[in-house]
């Protein structure tokens, strides 16, 4: 079989991060290649380059073994190159057909006549692949899974015979899922080329005919599914088993929040983001929840912060009852402290000064002056000092604007804020993302000093090395729930399994 | 891998739009403030430049020009003072609506807050509650809470329901000011002289001269006022915690900050203070409650907020000339027969004008050299 598309030596960074250093990939017609590894670990960035969506710093890409150069998405148009976004990219006011006609290449003909043609093309290549599928409905009026078929026949219609599906499954039920696999495997078949970008083994034993394994920004192999144990694709992705480094002990004190049945309500689809947590967690103790993201991490930790209050299930916290009567600032004055995963959205205000984003959690105390007077100049000292404290770099002066922190002292801002209080119970959800070894070992450093000064800690990390070194007990999401427990020192491996196992 | 790398960049570049071949639009992180000022002032210079055009293309003498705007204000005693007696409830209109932007709800009732506050300063004084010496406190009160109520429902359906203020304000303005009419054409006509405005207020009604300098109690309670929200804006704990829900609501809930409180209170204040305005202009300029609402105030307001930056004391600064235009545009009107609407032509050309800046203040356009990537 012909190579299809080829990327070589691909490097990618980000800000200064690293997303690819040295990427490989290459795929024949005739088969669907599935892209594994962590979320992470470089899949979706690569991916986005074969599509023309980012440009490379170095490598090539090459289709059917001449190397071109993408200047955007239209450019890998031009080659046959579609891709199928994780989230869908649909103007929803728009009809199926609309959207259709949106993404085609400017051609001659009235608007009118274009639609008809399109409409038509829509019937034929819908029932062509089994679709059901009405070109005059509105997108918004449709299902996940009808929206996901609406984007395969975008890129099909445009011409595309390389087909990249960027985790098709993570939004689809299993038999939504099964269908959307078989007729992917049908247009392999057929002679075109599919890249399936996933972290589900099931889907690739079943539907793919290699698997390209990818691990923090590189490749690792690429090996045929039917022929690798799925130990073995666990271990490639995870990486070899190390032994958790030696460390203290902490003696875990009296239960300080336990979490019963947590659920939120189900979708338009029938899903549950949660779907009935159960949860202790101790004074004293960190608790790891490993996961792949996506699987109900972020409205956990919602739930935890009080952003959505609505949910079924309790929280309950030591002393106090259940959380869910108190709103977000009556959970702050308990000594709950919150180390968000999307830290410029929910935990600075970019346009702020330094001060007032280290100040504003404990204003309401009373500590920086009366309800009438706010005492800037304590303000100031106090947070000239946490900086300090903290080393956070890059703060001239505590008047200037946080946005202009990089994300590992944007951070660690957070972190002196988060800190200043002595608080009971820590949620800190991917807290070392996107930040240099430095930064991330400095934040991590914190987690444990909070744990061993007595705090509760909830660790919610996508990164399953943070998670062995840290934690006292790790739990693994999936799906909305805690599928499985496990005691230190766990084995990464058995993790990493049940990961997948209930995926 | 070089050797591809080389094979790669060999082929013809893909064909591009000429403006992202050329030059790219870059954001500026921090501008200094030297340039800020540079860019603003030179902004500010082009609107100046346009109106003097549009006013000289109007029939104005270009040497006139000086003397109107400038000369005349500052130095004519008489002009002075009408400056500061329109400039009251600029100030305050002004103040209003920096409030409600502070707390990211676009207030664009103002004029129909005003109107409300009027109508209530009016009916106390029309229907003599209480004694006499209380009648102006009693007024005040009054237009506080009428202004403050008009903008209830749209504030309080925006944070229940999620409805767009935007549509909702800008509506009862409609409301209000139909209402009026109805009153100063109906049950509240003069019935002296049969116009359609109230009854003229009586001396213990209207807000008083200052001893001899002839200058209107207004300003000093625009001034008050101003002092007030510049205390709450920068001085105050509200302060702080008003400056998160603008700048990342979200952050500010997840952080604690009682996020709908603050736009409660700082949309309540915004109404309360439109309607103050709409008190100085019947008991402080007009003396009875008239059809004077309708020169613009609820867009000055506005562009008073945006000029200022929403700050309360540039707030006033910028009422005072907005004033200054004001009463130069009737004298314009007056001497050349320069159409009233032209001062709210400069107005919109000074807005855009600054607005437009802002782009500049923000961004930087960068060559590009074609070759490099």
């Amino acid at each position: 079989m012909a190579t299809a598309l080829e990327l070589v030596g691909i490097r990618k960074s980000f800000d200064g991060f690293a997303a690819l250093t040295d990427a490989h990939f290459a795929l024949r017609w005739g088969e669907v290649h599935a892209l594994l590894g962590e979320n992470g670990a470089g899949k979706s960035s690569l991916m986005n380059i074969a599509a023309g969506i980012y440009a490379p710093e170095a490598g090539a890409v090459l289709v059917d073994d001449n190397p071109v150069r993408f200047s955007g998405p239209r450019d890998a148009a031009r080659q046959r190159i579609g891709m199928v976004h994780q989230h869908f990219k649909l103007v929803r006011a728009f009809t199926v057909a609309q959207n259709i006609l949106l993404n085609l290449p400017p051609e001659p003909g009235s608007h009118g006549k274009r639609l008809r043609r399109v409409e038509a093309a829509v019937r034929e290549k819908a029932a062509e692949l089994g679709f059901e599928i009405d070109p005059n409905q509105r997108t918004d009026s449709l299902s996940v899974a009808e929206q996901q078929r609406v984007e395969i026949l975008k890129v099909l219609l445009a011409g595309a015979r390389i087909l990249i599906l960027d985790e098709p499954s993570a939004v689809l039920t299993d038999a939504e899922a099964e269908r959307l696999l078989r007729t992917v495997q049908t247009l392999a078949r057929r002679g075109a080329a599919v890249v399936l970008v996933t972290h589900k083994m099931a889907d690739v034993k079943a539907f793919a005919d290699r698997v390209t394994v990818m691990r923090g920004g590189r490749t690792v192999a690429t090996v045929d599914p039917k022929q690798t144990a799925v130990g073995e694709l666990v271990r490639l992705t995870v990486g070899e088993s190390v032994a958790p480094a030696a460390r203290r002990r902490s003696a875990p004190g009296a239960v300080r929040l336990s979490v019963r049945q947590l659920a939120s309500t189900a979708d338009a689809n029938g899903r549950r983001a949660l779907d009935g947590i159960d949860l202790e967690l101790r004074a004293g103790e960190i608790y790891g929840l490993a996961g792949v993201g996506g699987n109900g991490q972020s409205e956990f930790a919602a739930a935890i912060m009080g952003l959505p209050p609505a949910t079924d299930g309790e929280i309950h916290w030591a002393g106090f009852g259940d959380l869910k009567a108190a709103a977000t600032p009556a959970r702050r004055s308990l000594g709950l402290a919150a180390i968000p995963a999307d830290r410029y959205g929910l935990a600075l205000a970019g346009a702020l000064s330094v001060a007032e984003n280290f100040g504003v959690g404990q204003v309401g105390s009373g500590c920086y002056g009366s309800a009438w007077r706010l005492d800037r100049k304590r303000l100031d000292a106090d947070a000239t000092a946490a900086v300090a404290a903290f080393d956070v770099l890059g703060v001239h002066s505590v008047e200037q604007k946080a946005a202009l922190l990089s994300g590992g002292n944007a951070q660690k801002l957070v972190l002196a804020r988060e800190f200043s209080n002595a608080p009971k119970l820590v949620l800190a959800h991917s807290p070392s993302r996107g930040l240099d070894v430095r930064a991330a070992a400095d934040v991590l450093a914190r987690l444990l000093a909070a744990r061993d000064g007595g705090a509760a800690v909830l660790l919610i990390s996508e990164d399953l090395d943070e998670v062995l070194a840290l934690s006292d007990r790790i739990g693994v999401m999936t799906r909305g729930r805690i599928v499985a427990e496990f005691a230190q020192p766990a084995e990464r491996q058995t993790i990493g399994q049940a990961m997948v196992d209930h995926g | 891998m070089a050797e591809l790398t080389d094979l790669a960049s060999g082929r013809p570049a893909p064909r591009q739009p000429w403006a992202s071949r050329r030059y790219a639009l870059e954001i500026r992180q921090q501008p200094s403030w030297p340039r800020q000022a540079l860019i603003l002032g030179s902004a500010l210079l082009a609107g100046l430049l346009v109106s003097a055009a549009i006013l000289v293309a109007a029939g104005v003498p270009a040497g006139e020009l000086l003397n109107e705007f400038v000369v005349q204000n500052l130095f004519d005693a008489q002009n002075l003072h009408a400056v500061l007696f329109q400039a009251a409830p600029m100030i305050l209109i002004g103040l209003a609506g920096a409030m409600a932007f502070r707390a990211r709800f676009w207030n664009l009732g103002l004029e129909g807050q005003m109107v409300c506050g009027a109508i209530g300063a009016t009916a106390v004084a029309l229907f003599d509650v209480g004694p006499a010496a209380l009648r102006l406190p009693l007024m005040f009160g009054v237009a506080i809470v009428c202004g403050l109520l008009w903008v209830l429902a749209p504030v309080l359906l925006k944070l229940r329901l999620g409805v767009n203020e935007i549509i909702s304000t800008l509506m009862l303005n409609y409301i209000a000011g139909n209402f009026l009419l109805h009153l100063l054409y109906g049950a509240w006509k003069d019935p002296k002289d049969a116009f359609p405005h109230s009854p003229q207020f009586r001396a213990f009604e209207r807000l008083p001269e200052l001893g001899a300098s002839g200058i209107s109690s207004a300003v000093l309670l625009a001034a008050a006022v101003a002092l007030l929200a510049w205390w709450w804006v920068d001085v105050s704990r509200a302060g702080l915690y008003l400056r998160f829900v603008h700048a990342n609501p979200r952050a500010a809930h997840a952080l604690g900050v009682p996020v709908r409180r603050m736009i409660l209170a700082s949309v309540m204040v915004s109404g309360a203070m439109a309607g103050v305005a709409g008190f100085v202009v019947a008991s402080g300029q007009e003396g009875r409650l008239t059809q004077a609402f309708y020169q613009g105030y609820g867009f000055s307001g506005i562009l008073i907020a945006f000029l200022a930056r929403n700050n309360p004391l540039a707030a006033a600064v910028v009422a005072l000339l907005v004033a200054a235009l004001f009463v130069t545009g009737r004298s314009l009107q007056v001497f050349y027969q320069v159409p009233f609407a032209m001062v709210q032509l400069i107005q919109a050309i000074i807005v855009i004008s600054v607005a437009a800046s802002d782009f500049f203040i923000r961004h930087r356009l960068q060559r590009v050299s074609v070759g490099a990537e």
